[in-house]
């Protein structure tokens, strides 16, 4: 009885997910130019030679490890502030909300334009306070570029933290922290003991989406810097995009994607795990 | 619920708190208050140096300008059937597979969870390469079907889960009165669950939408012409040519985000529970 309910639904993903999955996988061990079907290692052998790909990676994993972390610390820090008695705690958390709400292409246009060396806000802000004496160009200085995308990135990222561990922070009961105080536990002790054991679980859900929705991140550094200058803020979402529709090298781009999927089912696995288990 | 409150008060001083908070509120709203004061303004005043913070004579004219020069229309048009076509079919398909996980416990049920879990974990750009060709040999590039075919392999997965979570909610004992009247099990889905759900299906099909609404990356690999593209792609493109009118493309960002920023002030108490596969009950 149950094939009736679940079966069109694993069907329908079969064949619009999993069915060009395979796909992408086949492309990406298939000879370029060859007359019969004959299957090679060799684009992902040309990973390893390709200087663009290796620049491109190790960009992704700055981008990504500086991304999550600032979102956590972020995230937690605001939650434990949103978690205490305050007025207008909704229309706190809405606010907080806001840069993660918008389209990917809308956060990147609207800092594209705050970061404007010239006309944008942030420069104008920055003089004016004194804390700089000449504009600084944040999207096209080569030294620069990928940690202001980063910046921009930790605006929009936070929020989706901030929610998890607020619903995190809720569900530890109050009375662990009076029990924990009664015993003359510190209270850096207290937030070591009580507060982050009770949120393993929250902390764990947060760090994989997180890290997969980064890694997968593509509309905010498309608008923002289409990956420049050069290839400085390329990532592999990018960077695997242009092999695809600007050189036309599907084989090759699909086995970057390929590599990133492993990268990304593996980083997911323990959370694939504890859900399944729990269910 | 004010759990770990009385020992945050004594971590940190109320000013320190306040202090963090406005400087919280004015990092989260300062871009918007940039992009609302900037499609306020003149072309002129946009190139003004230094900046104008509040604009000095206020115009409506990129926000008429954005539906009448450019083709605003036609990409909301497109934005809105694509994403709303989506967001129906996979509800639907996710409610059925949605109602099979939650009632019945077969042999396979968690590789199956964890299959639909892993599905949600791929890179688009391992999909668009294939999705590029297959839908050009059928004639679907450049179509708002194909997008909206492309689009289930985002959103069907959500919805599964998120329906599942809703159907768990509802107590078996319901599907059983039914079946002691002689209720097939299709009729009780669609005759009891359904109707029970409907609060929960809508926040899926909403929740479906932003997901569509929000993308780039597919719209951008299988659509091209005008008349075929999205809000979001129809955003990306301007920013690419040569001389971007600034005030224009901030009102169309604007525009473009306002569902978004809508949607999801009603959803907001949903979002946690949908967002993590109901790994977090909300």
């Amino acid at each position: 009885m149950w094939v009736l309910f679940v079966l069109p639904g694993v069907l329908l993903l079969v064949l619009v997910l999993g069915f060009p999955a395979i796909t992408s996988l086949s492309y990406s061990i298939k000879a370029e130019e060859a007359e019969a079907v004959s299957y090679t290692v060799s684009h992902y052998a040309g990973l390893l030679k390709d200087p663009f790909f290796t620049r491109t990676f190790w960009n992704t994993a700055v981008f990504v490890t500086l991304s999550v972390a600032s979102h956590m610390i972020l995230g937690l820090a605001v939650a434990m502030v949103l978690n205490t008695a305050l007025p207008a705690k909704l229309l706190f958390r809405l606010i907080a909300l806001l840069p993660w709400v918008v389209p990917d292409v809308v956060a990147g246009i609207i800092w594209k334009w705050m970061y404007d060396p010239i006309y944008g806000a942030l420069n104008d802000f920055l003089l004016k306070i004194g804390i700089i004496n000449t504009p600084v160009e944040w999207l096209s200085n080569p030294k620069l570029a990928l940690f202001s995308v980063i910046l921009v990135n930790l605006w929009r990222g936070f929020p989706f933290v901030m929610l998890i561990l607020l619903a995190g922070l809720q569900a530890i009961p109050r009375n662990l922290y009076e029990a924990g105080a009664i015993d003359g536990a510190s209270k850096w002790q207290l937030f070591v003991h009580i507060t982050i054991p009770g949120l393993k679980k929250m902390i764990v859900v947060a760090l994989a989406l997180d890290i997969v929705w980064e890694v997968r991140r593509f509309g905010l550094i498309q608008a923002m810097t289409q990956g420049g200058p050069g290839i400085l803020t390329e990532v592999l979402s990018t960077y695997t995009y242009k092999q695809y529709f600007q050189f036309f090298r599907f084989e090759y781009a699909s086995a970057i994607a390929v590599v990133m999927t492993v990268v990304l089912l593996l980083v997911s696995l323990p959370y694939i795990y504890m859900i399944s288990q729990e269910e | 619920m004010k759990t770990s409150s009385f020992f945050l008060r004594e971590f940190f001083p109320k000013t320190v708190l306040w202090v963090f908070l406005i400087a919280l509120c004015l990092y989260c709203l300062f871009p918007f208050a940039w992009m609302l004061s900037t499609s306020l303004k003149t072309e002129a005043e946009a190139f003004r140096i230094p900046p104008t913070w509040i604009p000095l004579k206020p115009t409506l004219y990129s926000y008429i300008g954005i539906w009448v020069r450019k083709n605003f229309g036609i990409y909301f048009f497109n934005s809105t059937v694509i994403s709303l076509a989506t967001a129906v079919l996979s509800t639907f398909f996710g409610a059925l597979a949605g109602y099979g996980f939650s009632r019945f416990f077969f042999k396979g049920r968690r590789f199956l969870i964890g299959f639909f879990l892993a599905t949600q974990m791929l890179p688009g750009v391992l999909l668009v390469g294939p999705y590029f060709k297959i839908l050009s040999r059928i004639g679907l590039y450049d179509t708002r079907t194909g997008l909206i075919i492309a689009f289930l392999t985002i959103c069907l997965p959500f919805s599964t889960w998120m329906m599942k979570g809703f159907i768990d909610k509802v107590p078996v004992s319901m599907d059983q009165s039914a079946m002691v009247d002689g209720c097939s099990r299709m009729g009780i889905f669609f005759r009891i669950i359904l109707p029970v759900v409907a609060p929960g299906m809508v926040a899926t099909i909403l929740f479906g939408f932003l997901l569509a609404w929000g993308d780039l990356l597919w719209a951008l690999c299988l659509t091209s012409s005008e008349p075929m593209i999205t809000v979001t792609l129809g955003i990306a493109r301007t920013v690419g040519e040569f001389r971007i009118i600034w005030p224009m493309l901030m009102a169309g960002s604007l525009v473009g985000g306002m569902p978004a920023i809508i949607l999801y002030i009603f959803l907001q108490r949903l979002l946690v529970q949908g967002l993590t596969a109901g790994a977090v009950k909300g």
